[in-house]
């Protein structure tokens, strides 16, 4: 029931520091890609699993740089009696303080007793797996863990190709379940000079030319190699070694066969089943190969939802269901900040969990744009995907997630985004400018980092839209809004909105003879964004227009609109 | 076999009172024996020939090495400390034990100290099934505070006999049996089957034994004339004492290879010596701190003008009939070769030493002594250990006479002593080993305790030398 208390990794791969005391439970890492949550997940499993050599290079060091050793050092917790033996490792039991996080040289009473062993390559390559404390250090004594016990702890790790551990091969989970063995040997040997009996002599005719010529070689040279030079089966060819034990189905096709997903969940819930002997587990990916809903159950296996943790999990994830499933404290976003690798728990505080719930994706972003609502959102979406159809890059590929406030109170974008903020992402927020926030939420996002874009003078975004746009692209939105809710609706708004000032055939004669007047404008604007009956008031029409019709229009509007937009869009892009 | 009603696994807390003979070695092996469990069970006792001797014993029970882990109480304490010496606040150098006099109290004091600050109490579960610590009698209160306070973590039994607690000195307290002991580790059992004799064929010799230990300690008076026949009781008369201590001390074995043990006088190793010197095929039991040898070495300078004298004396120290004033005065002749007779063997080695001055050259002159005609040695352990430094050693820093002989003195203190046909020693140095004749020299020198573990050595014979048959030895 071993557990990593601490992760301590210098100088490997793509980390060059990183300490972190993980939970005893579900860990999950998050981050954008190559932000170093694989190397977490192989450090400790080059450092803990069970392995007699390494197949390491130069491009495993810190920015190549073998001067520097790789030091991975894992300090373990919940021993069982073998592992705290004063005979076996007394020189090197350590205590562990679970509120500081600190690990004292010596065991102290209220401290859990902890081995802390270490993993270090130097240039030359060559692994050393050694258990440390300064005792150790100062008597000069050096040792390792018993094999049988690196055994033990070694982690289980489910990656993309599982099926290793489908069959009884070393390190299989299977070994794990139970003590049994089954002794293929005896079989085996005996079926193997079976083979070499019934193939006998028959390779004799097949090569018999081959085998004259070699006779006759050998007896010129004076090597006795015998009466007759014969071809037989090589034992070599027909031994075997272990893993050749595998699951088959009843009609004896191997489970090898299973597809990635059932194969990993399988191997979720045997692991599960181990977890008195084996209880760390790694898993890549976790969601590789699996639909949703195995998503869900692969982590309920692995005792995602369990209050007492049956295993230790390191994972990683891209997948936003996975995030869903877990709580904020078994989700950990990987980064680094001034060349250290920090882990940061998203923790289970109201904001961040229903951020995660209703957000999933932004958590796996590097840059979050709060949105005042679902106008927003649909623009940003348009625009952007606008700028990808004219040879710009998306704010997808540079990482940006979009999250929607749902309208209402205007600080509301705020706290979300200072949720995000506190979690170390980059964050923006875009807002209407119709109704303000207070000015001392949005000053303390500011100072935090935080980038604010919002409309001119008190409007919003329809405002700024039919009041900056040229007269053609105004005459298109309105063109959209007669097809989606017909010219009798916009029509009746036109006039409501306006106190009967102008309508939908007074808009469309000003429209023809180019003379949009401002006063006019603005009563389009009012109109369309009236209370529940916006024309444009759902992420996929303000999409479509935005990409269809605003996005070519943008250069040629009047006013802040072109630079909002650029610079918004320049903001998300230089991250 | 001894008591089945005494189960030392079942004993979470306990003692065994267990009198001379009555099988508590053989109860130990039987616990181990039955042990299942992968967790050893850790063995204690006071002395390492104690450990060596108690390893031997469970060896020839069949008992496996991975069953149990066995220390002296110190040597265990020591382990605990050089392992977790923060915890312990000791010092490194303590450590090394270069003060022994004041090291050993410190180390006792800092396990207590790291036991009772429950610094390691988990990883004591984690290590051992059980305590179990033998010779208890012999506990210092400092001793007891560790197995007691190791004993809140483990299960732990106690065994030994308040009657052979001998070991109780100034600045070396016993833990009190009545009201230390057992108070804290509850009485669980008493042994009470004669085994040693039983098995020797004189149960009635043993049984006699037994009340004998119940009168001792209730201050009874013992008349010798009321013992069994394997009793033997010389008088002395204060005239003739030496002439009939010397006949004692030639008792015949009952057999060819059986064995002789003489209890002398515990303050005066010269006079067990002496008996040793004058009885033929005796040899003294030596302390294990072999001070002769030590003090020879400790200022011994190969080149000093009286070296061949001191390597004269010490050898007449160690053997019989050596003549060192004929063999010193007849050097000093063939130096001068003013000789008329041919230097001898011993001589001649004498006369290398002179002229080499080397480890080498001493060894052999010892040697030489040793074969002389009617030379007995009667103190092999000393001039073993001695020869063995000497060959050891070879002058250079750190691997001098001195320190050699400093090892040599270690490495005795592990082994456990082969025990000779006739040996003369004292309680003290004979507690622990048996053999089929007890010889007392001198019963009024005894106390009750010591006079206890005394008449306990033989299984077929006890000799005991006094003036009365009556003896009321002090408690």
């Amino acid at each position: 029931m071993a557990r990593i208390r601490k992760v301590e990794i210098s100088n490997f791969r793509c980390i060059k520091q990183l300490t972190w005391l993980p939970d005893s439970g579900v860990n999950c890492l998050i981050g954008p890609g190559d932000t170093g949550k694989s190397t977490i997940l192989d450090a400790i499993d080059l450092c803990l699993g069970a392995r007699r050599s390494l197949q390491l290079t130069d491009a495993d060091f810190y920015r190549l740089d073998v001067e520097n050793p790789i030091s991975i050092t894992l300090t373990i917790g919940d021993l069982d009696d073998a592992l705290k033996n004063i005979d076996s490792y007394g020189l090197y039991l350590r205590g562990f303080d679970p509120a500081t996080g600190t690990v004292e040289d010596e065991p102290e009473k209220d401290h859990e007793v902890v081995l802390t062993l270490s993993l270090t390559v130097e240039g030359d390559l060559e692994p050393e797996w050694c258990l440390v404390s300064d005792r150790a250090r100062t008597q000069n004594s050096a040792r390792g863990l018993v094999w049988s016990d690196r055994v033990r702890l070694s982690p289980t790790r489910i990656g993309a190709l599982a099926q290793a551990n489908l069959g009884w091969r070393r390190g299989s989970v299977l070994n794990r379940l139970t003590d049994e063995k089954a002794d293929a040997t005896a079989a085996l040997t005996k079926a193997a000079r079976d083979a070499r009996a019934a193939f006998g002599d028959d390779a004799d005719s097949q090569l018999s030319s081959t085998l004259t010529m070699v006779q006759d070689t050998a007896k010129d040279l004076g090597v006795a190699v015998g009466t007759r030079v014969r071809a037989m089966l090589d034992t070599h060819s027909v031994s075997f070694s272990g893993g050749t034990i595998s699951l088959h189905t009843d009609e004896g096709v191997p489970l090898e066969g299973l597809g990635t997903g059932s194969t990993r969940l399988l191997i979720a819930g045997l692991q599960r089943k181990a977890a008195a002997t084996a209880s760390i587990v790694l898993a890549d990916e976790l969601e590789y190969g699996l639909e949703p809903h195995r998503i869900m159950r692969f982590l309920d296996s692995l005792g995602a939802k369990e209050t007492q943790p049956p295993l230790q999990v390191f994972m990683t994830t891209h997948s936003p269901v996975a995030l869903r499933e877990l709580s904020g404290d078994q989700l950990l976003i990987v980064r680094e900040v001034a060349g250290e690798h920090q882990i940061m728990r998203l923790g289970s505080e109201s904001d961040v969990q229903s951020a995660v719930r209703l957000y999933p994706e932004a958590f796996l972003s590097r840059t979050v744009l709060v949105c005042e609502g679902a106008s927003e959102i649909g623009f940003v979406r348009g625009i952007d995907q606008w700028a990808y159809a004219n040879g710009y890059g998306s704010i997808a590929a540079s990482g940006v997630a979009l999250v929607d406030c749902g309208g209402g109170d205007a600080d509301k974008p705020y706290t979300r985004a200072l949720a995000f903020q506190r979690l170390g992402y980059r964050v923006g927020v875009l807002r209407d400018d119709d109704k303000k926030p207070s000015a001392e939420i949005e000053r303390q996002f500011k100072d935090c980092g935080g980038a604010v874009f919002h409309w001119t003078n008190a409007r919003a975004l329809e405002d700024e839209l039919f009041l900056n746009l040229p007269i053609s692209a105004v005459g298109r939105l309105i063109d959209y809004a007669e097809q989606q809710h017909g010219d009798q609706q916009v029509d009746s708004q036109l006039r409501s909105e306006s106190s009967n000032r102008v309508n939908l055939a007074s808009v469309r004669h000003d429209l023809e003879m180019d003379a949009l007047s401002l006063e006019t404008r603005a009563f389009i604007a009012k109109a369309s964004r009236k209370r529940r009956a916006g024309w444009f008031k759902s992420i996929t029409w303000m999409e479509e227009i935005a990409r269809e019709i605003v996005g070519d229009a943008l250069e040629s509007s009047s006013g802040e609109l072109r630079n909002i937009v650029f610079d918004a869009f320049g903001w998300m892009h230089n991250a | 076999m001894p008591e089945p009603s005494i189960d030392l696994l079942a004993i979470e807390r306990g003692t065994v009172t267990a009198p001379a003979g009555c099988g508590k070695t053989q109860l130990i092996a039987d616990a181990l024996k039955r042990h299942a469990e992968i967790k050893p069970i850790l063995v204690l006792t006071h002395t390492n020939a104690g450990v060596a001797a108690l390893r031997a014993r469970l060896d020839r029970a069949g008992v496996s090495p991975k069953t149990y882990r066995l220390s002296t109480i110190d040597g265990w304490a020591l382990r605990l400390l050089s392992l977790f010496p923060v915890r312990g606040g000791i010092t490194q150098e303590q450590l090394q034990l270069t003060n022994p006099k004041t090291d050993y109290p410190a180390i006792r004091k800092a396990a207590v100290r790291l036991l009772r600050d429950s610094h390691i109490d988990d990883i004591l579960k984690s290590s051992y099934a059980r305590l179990i610590v033998d010779e208890y009698q012999d506990c210092s209160l400092p001793q007891h505070a560790i197995a007691g306070l190791a004993a809140r973590t483990l299960p732990t039994v106690v065994l030994g006999d308040p009657m052979q607690a001998i070991f109780g000195w100034q600045g070396n307290e016993l833990a009190d049996w009545e009201k230390q002991v057992c108070t804290y580790f509850p009485l669980a059992g008493e042994l009470n089957v004669p085994w040693r004799w039983r098995n020797a064929g004189t149960e009635a010799f043993g049984q006699w034994l037994l009340h004998l230990r119940r009168l001792l300690m209730s201050g009874t008076a013992i008349d010798l004339r009321d013992a069994p026949g394997e009793v033997v009781w010389i008088q002395l008369n204060g005239t003739e004492d030496r002439t009939l201590q010397l006949r004692a001390c030639q008792t015949k074995a009952p057999s060819a290879d059986g064995n002789v043990l003489i209890i002398g006088k515990s303050t005066s190793p010269p006079s067990q010596q002496e008996f040793a010197s004058q009885t033929p095929g005796a040899v003294t039991v030596e302390a294990v701190d072999l001070k002769d040898l030590v003090n020879l070495a400790k200022d011994f300078d190969f080149h000093a003008a009286d070296a061949l004298d001191k390597v004269v004396s010490f050898a007449a120290s160690v053997m019989t009939n050596v003549g060192a004033p004929d063999l010193l005065r007849r050097v000093g002749v063939l130096q001068r070769g003013t000789e008329r007779r041919e230097a001898s063997e011993v001589e001649r080695a004498a006369l290398r030493f002179v002229a080499e001055r080397s480890p080498r050259t001493m060894v052999d002159l010892l040697v030489e002594i040793g074969k002389d005609a009617g030379v007995r040695t009667y103190r092999p352990a000393v001039l073993r250990a001695c020869i063995k430094a000497l060959q050891s050693c070879d002058g250079g820093t750190g691997n001098t006479f001195y320190d050699s002989a400093v090892r040599a003195r270690e490495q005795n203190r592990l082994l456990g002593r082969p025990l000779p046909r006739r040996a003369v020693g004292s309680t003290l140095l004979l507690k622990g080993l048996e053999a089929d004749v007890a010889v007392v020299l001198d019963a009024s020198e005894l106390d009750a305790r010591n006079f206890y573990v005394a008449a306990t050595r033989g299984s077929r014979q006890l000799v005991v030398c006094s003036r009365q048959s009556i003896l009321t030895p002090r408690i």
